[in-house]
C-alpha cells in the first residue's frame, strides 16, 4: 500500500496538514498505544511473534530542557527592550555555543536511539526541526 | 486449533494454504470491501475473513523475523488509512495482533468479539477521527514570557551579560532560568490548549485530549467528526489557525481511523 499514512486532505496556508510533512511520527503513539487489543476478547492462540521493544518517547532529562530554554530567551533579539545591544549581544551569542553543546548532544541522543529503532532516521518535530531540514525532507520518501 | 504458544516465527514448518500465521489490522463490517491490491505487511495481500455480521482486514504474517520495523509500522496505519480513505469505517487493532490462522480469527477473534465490534462500527459509522497539535511560535511567546514575568526577565538579563568564561559558574541560574520559563510556559499551554479546544470542539461529536508531549506544544487533541461534518471542521481549524498563526502553529492529522474513540474493554 503506498499511500501516505495519515492523509492528506484540504489544507490552508496556516495550518499545516498532517499527510504531507507528519508522516509516522504523528500517529506513531496511536498505533502502538491504541487500538484494539486482541486478548482482551478472546483467548487467542496466539502465534509466537516476537514484537520489537519499542519506547517511542523520547525522554530528554528535564535539565536540558530547561537548558534549552534558557538559550533559547539568550537568543532571542531583545534590542527592542534598549537593555541590550552590541557587545552584550554578541557575548550572549558566544555564551550560547556553550549550553548548545550539551542540550544538542542530549537530543542527538535520543534521535540516535530513534534511529538504531526504525532504521533510517525518524527525526519527527519532536526536537530540532531546524537542524536536520534535508532528513526532513527524504522522509516523506520513506514513508511512502 | 493446535496450540502453537511460544512457537518461534523462524522455526514453525512451512504453513500450507490458508494456514498461514494472520497478522489483524482491523474490523469493518462484513459488507466492506477492501481497496484493489491493498498490501500490507511486506506487501503481503491484504484480505478479509467475514463471521456475522463484522470482517477481519487480515494478512499472513511475516514469518522468521521480529516485527517492529519502521516499515511494519507504516504498513499497519496504510492499510488501515487505504480504507478510511475509501470512506469505511474499520476499528484499528493495535500493533502486533496475530493469530495462528484464518480460522482462528474467525473463531476465536470474530466469533466471541463480533456481536462487541459490531456495536461499536455502529457507534463510529461514517465518523472519522482528526488529530490536532499545536505549539508555539517559540521567539514570539518566549517574548511574552519575558515581558509578562519581571523575575524571568531580570534573571535573562543577568545571564546575558555574565562574560564567556563564567558561563560555567552561572550553570545553575541557567537551569533556574529554564525551569522558570518551562513552568510560565505550562500554565499557558494549560489556559490556551484549552481556549483551542473548546473553540473546535462544537464542530465534533468527542474529543480526547492529551498531554501535549513537548513543553513547548500547546495542545494534542483527537476529535471524531462525521464525515458530513469534516468539512466544515476543517475550515473552523483553519480559521482558527489564521486567528493565532502569529504565536501557535497548528497541525491536523487525518482523517485516521478512530483510534481514540474506541471504548475500553
Amino acid at each position: 500500500m503506498s499511500g501516505p499514512i495519515a492523509q492528506q486532505t484540504s489544507g490552508s496556508n496556516t495550518v499545516q496538514r498532517g499527510g504531507s510533512g507528519g508522516g509516522l511520527a504523528d500517529v506513531i503513539d496511536l498505533i502502538l498505544e491504541k487500538g484494539l487489543v486482541i486478548d482482551l476478547y478472546a483467548r487467542v492462540s496466539l502465534v509466537g511473534i516476537e514484537i520489537l521493544t519499542i519506547d517511542v518517547r523520547i525522554v530528554v532529562a528535564s535539565v536540558d530542557t530547561y537548558l534549552r530554554f534558557a538559550e533559547a530567551v539568550n537568543r532571542l533579539d531583545i534590542a527592542h527592550d534598549g537593555t541590550s545591544q552590541g557587545l552584550p549581544q554578541f557575548l550572549g551569542d558566544a555564551q550560547e555555543s556553550g549550553a548548545k553543546k550539551k542540550t544538542r548532544g542530549a537530543l542527538e541522543g535520543a534521535q540516535e536511539r530513534l534511529k538504531e529503532t526504525f532504521g533510517s532516521g525518524d527525526d519527527d518535530d519532536k526536537d530540532d526541526e531546524k537542524k536536520t531540514p534535508a532528513r526532513r525532507r527524504s522522509r516523506k520518501e520513506d514513508d511512502e | 486449533m493446535t496450540a502453537q504458544t511460544g512457537a518461534q516465527a523462524g522455526d514453525e514448518q512451512v504453513p500450507q494454504d490458508g494456514q498461514a500465521p494472520q497478522y489483524v489490522y482491523g474490523v469493518t463490517r462484513a459488507d466492506a470491501s477492501l481497496p484493489d491490491g491493498a498490501t500490507g505487511l511486506d506487501g503481503k495481500p491484504v484480505s478479509l475473513i467475514v463471521h456475522g455480521p463484522c470482517a477481519a482486514v487480515v494478512s499472513d504474517l511475516p514469518q522468521g523475523r521480529p516485527l517492529g520495523e519502521r516499515a511494519d509500522l507504516i504498513a499497519h496505519q496504510g492499510v488501515l488509512t487505504a480504507l478510511i480513505g475509501e470512506g469505511t469505517t474499520v476499528l484499528p487493532f493495535r500493533f502486533g495482533a496475530a493469530l495462528t490462522g484464518r480460522q482462528a480469527v474467525q473463531d476465536e477473534l470474530l466469533a466471541t468479539g463480533g456481536e462487541r465490534f459490531g456495536e461499536i462500527l455502529d457507534a463510529l459509522q461514517g465518523r472519522v477521527e482528526l488529530r490536532l497539535k499545536g505549539s508555539y511560535v517559540q521567539d514570539t511567546v518566549l517574548r511574552e514570557v519575558m515581558a509578562g514575568d519581571p523575575q524571568i526577565a531580570e534573571l535573562s538579563a543577568r545571564l546575558r551579560s555574565i562574560p564567556e568564561d563564567a558561563a560555567d559558574a552561572a550553570y545553575y541560574d541557567r537551569v533556574r532560568l529554564g525551569e522558570m520559563i518551562s513552568q510560565a510556559l505550562q500554565q499557558r499551554r494549560d489556559a490556551e490548549g484549552q481556549q483551542l479546544l473548546e473553540r473546535l470542539a462544537p464542530g465534533a461529536e468527542a474529543v480526547v485530549a492529551r498531554v501535549p508531549a513537548r513543553e513547548e506544544d500547546v495542545v494534542d487533541a483527537s476529535f471524531l467528526v462525521r464525515a458530513d461534518a469534516r468539512e466544515q471542521f476543517e475550515k473552523s481549524v483553519a480559521e482558527l489557525g489564521e486567528a493565532v498563526a502569529d504565536r501557535i502553529k497548528l497541525r491536523l492529522v487525518g482523517p485516521l481511523p478512530p483510534y481514540d474513540f474506541i471504548p475500553d474493554n
